[in-house]
């Protein structure tokens, strides 16, 4: 119609005003805010360390049961690491790295960087190790609540009534009783202490509360909106509604809460392996690094640095990034 | 006189607050015929977009249907049994009347009904898409639920539904957010997504109430089109007289919860039978009289929680008498014709209530309102 080219330019109402839409603008404002351009790159640098040792410690394990793999080398390999990182595990002498038990406790040099721990290993590397449980706990701790709290948040907000009262009211029971006294008593109870599992579980399921609360806010305001009645009104069903319309629409306040609690569950995770819960020796985990160079706090201060510092920079990454996606994903602050 | 496609009879929706209830919907009864725009004009509050919801049966709480029938084709969208002689006042206390056998169930609405026997287009064209979705994929969805399309073939359908709704390159446009279009394409996006599967009928809700005049007269020539390419027919919610009297084949003009009149349209703007309706007509400027003075109604509309007795318009009515303040008229029948006009108000002879020699009351005092209009038109803009 010839009137369009008109009516577009008259009365454009959004363009400038509404936020940007999609992945592709949220990075372009990242780029702006630079204290969350650091936090994404820290996050980045860690991510892709704790992809090398995931693939490293899981895959090249799985490929060397096979017998062709191994006569191609990738069992000695694997063994070799094994030892490099845990001398415990019982392997021929001739594949034991250059070094051992004699060498605890050892000073930073060129080849150890940042020294070697109690048992003679590597900590530089021991670290590296580490940051794939801390992330693959805090990750997946946090996936456990959003995921929790979102379905229970969007339930309770779409359908209201006695349904909000009874979810919410249920979710709240685990506000009563303080976070690490509820881990620590529910990993008691599970009898698995050593379960990486259940610490990532665990820690997931005390913060579906916040989530929840989170998102059913935003549901309780978009299922007014009146895009969800045409959708009603169109023949849509409820769950293609919530679905559809709703969560992706309360969404973004939950990926900001999620992004700065993978730092807080990092941190919770450390503080359970300091106090032995969760990782156990050999696998290599800061908390329990920290919790190991406690005894030797006075005689070198440094092994309790590397793993401190560890756990600092990705927490701040994460708050970092989780502030600038809270600024780009806000339609009122966005410019 | 062909069968109606929605009849809708005595219907009463009342919203249950505690500030008491409110009789949004007190009794209105109109039908629609296949293929004709029916237009519903009131001022704010007079309870048109509670008619428009109420007969898909989209009202949220504190709203009740409490009575009445509508009727779709031979299906019951809202009925009940028969009210216990014994029950409360339903003004006072919510109804617990049992919905007839043959009312569809709510699954039944959404599977047979919304959408793809009636659909309905709402006020705020951008507020109506969904932020995060691409119009085509609403579109898209819209038509797959409803015509049980595979997903290209929705998609190719989508695309044909925006280039009959004239979006220009309709298939890179599919691709774009709501905000990226005018409210004007949005509105013709919300055109696409109602008629996207051919219902017979399409509830709009002041659906160029937040369109510049520009952009209306393009989307009413587009309606015109539309309804003359598909059969559809409209009950079209308005409170804009221009409009009306632009698009529609018949008019009922709502007040406080009742229909007051209901003519085709040509009747009305020329014969009008209700106080109100004139006054409606007075209060507009018209182009071809530019030195009048407009004549504001006086007074506002009666709150819907404690309606006047009588006439609910007596108070404001420059021909109100005192039989007005105790008889309550129902929408009936004043001239012979087909479609016959029908009004509410008891100086016509149709109503046996001695009119005549009753004695006139005093209203309000009706203050005119100076002007100076030019060649400008304008709808009655109570928002």
């Amino acid at each position: 119609m010839a009137g369009d080219g008109l009516s577009r330019n008259l009365d454009e109402p959004g363009v400038g005003g509404r936020p940007a839409v999609g992945w592709r603008a949220t990075l372009a404002y990242l780029r702006r805010d630079r204290s969350a351009f650091a936090g994404l790159i820290v996050v980045c640098v860690v991510t892709g360390v704790a992809t090398v040792a995931f693939v490293d410690a899981v895959v090249f394990a799985y490929l060397s049961r096979f017998q062709v793999f191994a006569s191609l080398g990738v069992e000695q390999y694997w063994l070799a690491r094994t030892v490099w990182i845990s001398p415990t595990a019982e392997v021929a002498p001739e594949l034991l790295p250059p070094v051992g038990l004699e060498n605890a406790f050892g000073q930073g040099q060129l080849a150890h960087p940042l020294g070697t721990d109690d048992r003679g290993r590597d900590v530089l590397l021991r670290l590296f190790y580490g940051s794939r449980i801390a992330l693959q706990v805090g990750v997946a701790a946090t996936l456990v609540g959003a995921i929790g709290g979102s379905v229970v948040g969007a339930v309770a907000g779409y359908y209201g009534g006695w349904v909000d009262d009874v979810c919410m009211r249920a979710v709240e029971v685990l506000y009563a009783v303080p976070f690490l006294v509820l881990v620590l008593a529910l990993l008691s109870v599970l009898q698995a202490r050593d379960s990486l599992l259940v610490v990532m579980v665990t820690v997931g399921v005390v913060t579906v509360p916040e989530f929840a609360r989170l998102i059913r806010s935003r549901v309780l305001s978009v299922r007014e909106a009146v895009y969800v009645e045409a959708a009603r009104v169109a023949g849509l069903s409820n769950l293609a509604i919530v679905r559809r319309h709703v969560v992706p629409n309360s969404v973004a306040p939950v990926v900001v809460q999620g992004t700065l609690r993978v730092g807080t569950a990092i941190l919770v995770v450390a503080g359970l392996s300091f106090l032995g819960f969760g990782v156990a020796e050999p696998t290599p985990s800061w908390g329990a690094m920290l919790a190991t160079s406690r005894d030797v706090l006075l005689q070198n201060v440094w092994f309790s640095v590397w793993p401190g510092l560890a756990i600092l920079v990705t927490v701040v990454g994460f708050n970092l990034l989780g502030d600038g996606l809270r600024d780009a994903l806000d339609p009122r602050l966005s410019d | 006189m062909p069968d109606p496609l929605l009849s809708v009879d005595d219907l009463r929706t009342y919203f249950y607050t505690s500030a008491g209830v409110v009789q949004a919907v007190d009794g209105v009864s109109f039908d629609v015929r296949p293929g004709e725009i029916l237009g519903l004009v009131g001022e704010s509050g007079a309870g048109k977009s509670v008619v428009a919801r109420s007969v898909v049966r989209l009202l949220d709480e504190p709203g009740r249907i409490v009575g009445g029938e509508v009727r779709f084709r031979d299906r019951t969208l809202v009925g009940f049994d028969e009210p216990s002689p014994d029950a409360p006042d339903p003004t006072e206390t919510p109804p617990n009347r049992q919905p007839r056998a043959s009312m569809l169930s709510e699954s039944a609405m959404r599977q047979e009904i919304r959408g793809t026997e009636i659909a309905v287009v709402f006020q705020d064209p951008t507020a109506s898409l969904n932020p995060v979705l691409t119009v085509g994929a609403q579109l898209r969805e819209v038509i797959e639920v409803n015509r049980d399309l595979d997903r290209a073939a929705a998609r190719e359908a989508a695309v044909e539904m925006l280039r009959a709704v004239e979006v220009p390159e309709p298939a890179s446009r599919y691709d774009d957010y709501a905000h990226q279009l005018s409210r004007g394409l949005c509105q013709r996006v919300l055109l696409a997504m109602a008629l996207a599967c051919q219902p017979s009928l399409i509830v709009a809700d002041e659906p160029t109430t937040a369109l510049d005049v520009t952009v209306e007269a393009q989307i009413l020539d587009l309606v015109r089109d539309l309804q003359a390419r598909f059969d559809t027919a409209f009950l079209w919610i308005t409170h804009d007289m221009g409009v009306v009297a632009d698009i529609c084949d018949r008019v009922a003009v709502a007040y406080s919860g009742e229909i007051v009149e209901q003519a085709p349209v040509d009747d009305l703007f020329h014969d009008t039978k209700h106080p109100y309706t004139r006054a409606l007509l007075d209060s507009i400027p018209r182009p071809d009289r530019a030195d009048r003075r407009l004549d504001a109604i006086p007074g506002t509309m009666p709150e819907a929680i404690d309606p006047p007795a009588g006439c609910r318009f007596h108070p404001r009515c420059p021909d109100a008498r005192a039989v007005c303040t105790e008889v309550h008229p129902d929408c009936r029948a004043v001239t012979d014709g087909d479609p016959p006009h029908r009004a509410a108000c008891v100086k016509h002879d149709a109503f046996d209530v001695d009119y005549e020699h009753s004695r006139p009351i005093e209203g309000i005092d009706a203050p005119g309102v100076d002007v100076d209009f030019t060649a400008e038109s304008g709808g009655a803009d109570d928002q």
